[in-house]
């Protein structure tokens, strides 16, 4: 009986997609979901991150923004991203761009989903379309 | 006995239904299909290809004019395909970045019978495309890829000025809800 228990067990666990998934999901129900995280780009340069979810910065990393004007001289943003765990995490990003007051002048409200393998670098991009759009602000959120 | 317990398991099981709620459309508590294009896929796509296709030197002067072609749908499901075009032109138009011409019959018949004397914009661009799928399966794990192709030609030279590909994948053995 005992050796039956481990055997059915590990059927069991073989039975599924996966095991990293089983957990994934198991811990999923387990734990809040991840709260959304924001990173702002500055007039003078760089930007300011926000993040209200502290085990956001055990999964991924924001490294850079670099902005930058295009042929027409809209605003633009590349973000860097990085996935700074051992285990694959997928950003789930979208955007809002602010006026030179701070106000909202347009925003990309859906979730852009990017998964993203351990260690994985990825650049995100994004352009205004509006003149009056100078400074960028991007949300994100991991699991 | 045997009665009430099946009623009492009955009652159970109705109790177990999720009663309908408002989602927000933008939001991560949005059905997730795998045989079928979900709203947030063309909402991903359409994103996606506007900030490629802003980028593209069409784009880098004045409002082009823009008249929408055919998108093609190569799939087996059944959907309108201005559910991704309507991500591209919304914006778009709204901050000015492009003069749309109207595409129904009676405003192409109007554009004809004006001549090229009368003061009507003629499109400069025409953008057109195809939805396309790609379907797989591993046991019973099941991989769904959604392709979105658009091209903008150029109609005074007959060239693609830009065209972009980006591709939506989907793998699970069900349906499930948010990411």
């Amino acid at each position: 009986m005992k050796k039956i228990i481990p055997l059915l067990a590990i059927g069991f666990l073989t039975g599924c997609t996966s095991i990293i998934q089983t957990g994934d999901r198991i811990e999923r129900g387990l734990t809040p979901p991840d709260a959304v995280n924001y990173a702002t780009t500055r007039p003078e340069g760089g930007f300011t991150p926000q993040i209200t979810d502290n085990r956001f910065g055990n999964k991924i990393e924001l490294l850079a923004a670099r902005k930058s004007k295009t042929d027409g001289g809209y605003a633009r943003v590349q973000w860097d991203l990085r996935n700074g765990s051992y285990i694959g995490q997928t950003a789930n990003i979208s955007f809002e761009w602010l006026g030179s007051d701070g106000s909202v002048t347009e925003s990309q409200p859906n979730w852009i989903t990017t998964p993203l393998e351990p260690g994985a670098l990825t650049t995100v991009t994004a352009t205004a379309l509006k003149s009056t759009s100078v400074e960028c602000r991007l949300r994100i959120l991991s699991r | 006995m045997n009665k009430l317990f099946l009623l009492a398991c009955a009652a159970l099981i109705v109790g177990c239904d999720t009663p309908a709620t408002y989602k927000d459309p933008n939001g991560r508590d949005l059905v997730v299909s795998l045989e079928k294009v979900n709203i947030q896929d063309f909402a991903t796509a359409g994103s996606l290809m506007l900030q490629s296709m802003v980028s593209s030197p069409a784009f880098s002067k004045g409002a082009p004019v823009l008249q929408l072609g055919m998108i093609t749908n190569d799939t087996a499901n059944n959907f309108d395909t201005s559910l991704l075009l309507s991500k591209l032109t919304v914006p778009l138009v709204n901050a000015g970045r492009v003069t749309l011409l109207e595409n129904d019959a009676v405003a192409n018949a109007a554009r004809a019978a004006s001549g090229s004397s009368a003061n009507v914009p003629k499109a400069e661009y025409v953008l057109k495309g195809k939805i396309l799928e790609d379907r797989a399966n591993a046991g019973s794990t099941r991989q769904n890829s959604y392709i979105f192709q658009l091209t903008l030609v150029e109609v005074k030279r007959s060239v693609a000025v830009w065209t972009e590909e980006k591709i939506v994948t989907k793998q699970g053995s069900k349906n499930s809800i948010g990411f």
